[in-house]
């Protein structure tokens, strides 16, 4: 393992054994210390949020007490406020929609795109693959102004949950036809040529043999474009007034803070409620995002 | 032969074809259109106003508001951009190591980078409130001494949006330099290591080389989000205290959507423009290199 040979004790522990013992401990503890510096740093804010969606309001206002634990007893009042006195539920719905749609007109773009780039041999194809990569880094803080004028004046989609639905596959695909690339390399030529000589033509291989195989990677390229479909926020914000139609992140943060009053209990409950499904999805796809962006770098 | 690369030729355009109009339609005609924006009086009720040159440009660089803006995203950025480096260098050298349970504590320690931005930030929201004072209750529990009014000074209140983002940031650090660590192949540092080369040496020598590709790349990615994120400042201060948080992403969505002033909002944001071309530049380099 790399974690061994770049561990700066290794070849010392080769000249001293007997001392093995002792400087692994050593070690161990080193680690759990410093992983629990960073789980604490990591999970601080989280905790404060969980915590105060259960917290009674008389709780949270009281000032002398310690903030991170219960003076009384927990409830789950902001819970139920959230799903009936909101539109939590219309919210996380529509990020839904949303996140549905642009998995699949990402997919429609993205597959043959990045079988064409992986595949085919056909002038200028490296600088489209590269093109297409820079894309990814087009800021939407670039673009959120123009965008509301086209989605205004051209196709009238402004206030509604399809405008996101047509603007998200703009940085959802870009990085997908660079996953997608990496998977399809992978599969063998050979795989391919044998259903050619066995009288599929190009199209009816890549339906039936290609695609089938690839289907981790398309999976992989489903979650990451719903997921990042999930996270948006700069676009929600612009396009988004009406609050039928906002996604869960642009809702909670909007909708439950009123002028200066803030619905702290609700706010913290309808965060974690929508932010950690998100979550636990995005760490499906975490190795295969990296392993995108090192395919870029390395091979 | 000819005739078949022809056909694949046209086969390749036209499976491409899809995913490069989608992207001119909607990438490349807003930026142009943004550019436009910026050199005319448009405003969101007359989108196509008349033609003002450079007047947009020239009124922003002698506004204030907009130069504390402008400096304050290089301030937002770099900062960020090195806290995340220090706590996400240490951080994955620490999950180079073997230990039990790795996966779910690596999936509770990204939490910061797979919880919406925007839904984590309201949990700095309440630790920076001023009447729950969470944030200070809390250090001054531990012995920490410096409680300021965290979104009402200057000062703290950048302090504020910056300790958000490394916040969310760092994890992604981590991951980027932990998938460059573990793609360096251990042979070479074994016998770098047996040929008596030091830790430093060999990370000098061996590893940043090997693993400079990745990270470039990753902290391109990560400098350019930085730089064009509104979420954080927009969720924490909206700009404030007096107009002294202000970033370019989140100015231009104040002046542009909210305020209604087309023009300048646009030309407010190409002022990030440069930024983007020249992390295309540098990873276009980087990316050219890769194939000799």
């Amino acid at each position: 393992m790399a974690g061994e040979v770049l561990d700066a004790s290794a070849p010392a522990r080769a000249r001293q054994g007997t001392t093995w013992l002792t400087r692994a401990l050593r070690e161990s503890i080193v680690t759990w210390v410093g992983l629990a510096f960073f789980l604490v740093i990591a999970l601080f804010p989280i905790a404060v949020m969980a915590v105060t969606s259960f917290k009674q309001g008389g709780d949270l206002i009281d000032l002398k007490t310690p903030p991170l634990w219960f003076h009384r007893a927990p409830t789950f009042s902001h819970y139920t406020y959230l799903f009936q006195q909101t539109k939590f539920l219309t919210w996380a719905g529509n990020t839904i929609v949303i996140s549905f749609f642009t998995v699949v007109i990402t997919l429609i773009l993205a597959v043959p795109a990045a079988y064409a780039l992986a595949r085919l041999h056909f002038p200028n194809a490296d600088n489209f693959g590269i093109g297409i990569f820079l894309t990814y880094l087009v800021p939407p803080a670039l673009l959120f102004l123009p965008l509301t004028i086209i989605l205004s004046r051209y196709v009238n989609l402004i206030d509604t949950k399809w405008a996101l639905v047509v603007v998200y596959p703009t940085f959802t695909t870009p990085f997908c036809v660079w996953l997608l690339m990496g998977f399809f390399k992978t599969i063998p030529v050979e795989v391919e040529e044998a259903a050619r000589v066995d009288g599929c033509s190009r199209l009816q291989a890549i339906l039936r043999v290609v695609l089938p195989l690839s289907i981790p990677g398309l999976l992989t390229v489903a979650i990451f474009a719903f997921t990042l479909g999930m996270q948006e926020y700069i676009y929600a914000l612009t396009f988004i007034s009406n609050s039928l139609e906002k996604p869960v992140t642009i809702g909670v943060t909007s909708d439950l803070i009123r002028g200066d009053e803030y619905f702290w209990g609700e706010l913290m409950a309808g965060a974690l409620l929508a932010g950690i499904p998100v979550a636990i999805l995005y760490n499906f796809f975490l190795d295969h995002f990296v392993e995108g962006i090192s395919q870029g770098a390395i091979k | 032969m000819r005739r078949l690369l022809r056909g694949e030729a046209a086969f390749g355009y036209l499976l491409m074809a899809p995913a490069l109009i989608y992207l001119g339609l909607l990438l490349l005609y807003p930026l142009l259109l943004s550019i436009w924006f910026s050199l005319t009086d448009a405003s969101t009720g007359q989108p196509f106003g008349s033609w003002v040159g450079l007047k947009n440009f020239t009124d922003l660089w002698s506004n204030e508001t907009f130069r504390l803006a402008l400096r304050n995203s290089f301030i937002f950025t770099f900062g960020s951009e090195i806290g995340k480096a220090i706590l996400g260098t240490v951080l994955a050298f620490l999950l180079l190591r073997r230990f039990h349970g790795k996966k779910v504590l690596r999936a509770l320690l990204v939490l910061p980078w797979t919880v919406p931005v925007a839904l984590t930030t309201l949990g700095w929201l309440l630790l920076f409130d001023p009447t729950f004072n969470m944030l200070n209750r809390i250090t001054g529990a531990i012995g920490i001494g410096y409680h300021p009014s965290w979104l009402g000074e200057p000062v703290p209140a950048m302090i504020a949006i910056m300790m958000a983002n490394i916040w969310r940031g760092f994890p992604f650090s981590a991951i980027i330099l932990l998938a460059g660590l573990t793609s360096v192949p251990p042979e070479i540092l074994e016998s770098a290591a047996l040929d008596g080369a030091g830790f430093l040496r060999r990370f000098h020598y061996i590893i940043v080389p090997m693993i400079a590709p990745i990270l470039f790349i990753g902290l391109l990615f990560d400098l350019v989000f930085s730089f064009t994120d509104l979420s954080v400042v927009y969720l924490l201060t909206r700009g404030g205290p007096e107009n002294t948080t202000h970033i370019l992403p989140e100015l231009a969505y104040q002046n542009g959507i909210q305020g209604g002033d087309l023009a300048q909002g646009a030309a407010i944001s190409l002022f990030m423009l440069p930024v983007f071309v020249i992390a295309c530049v540098i990873m276009l380099r980087i990316l050219r290199r890769r194939e000799i």
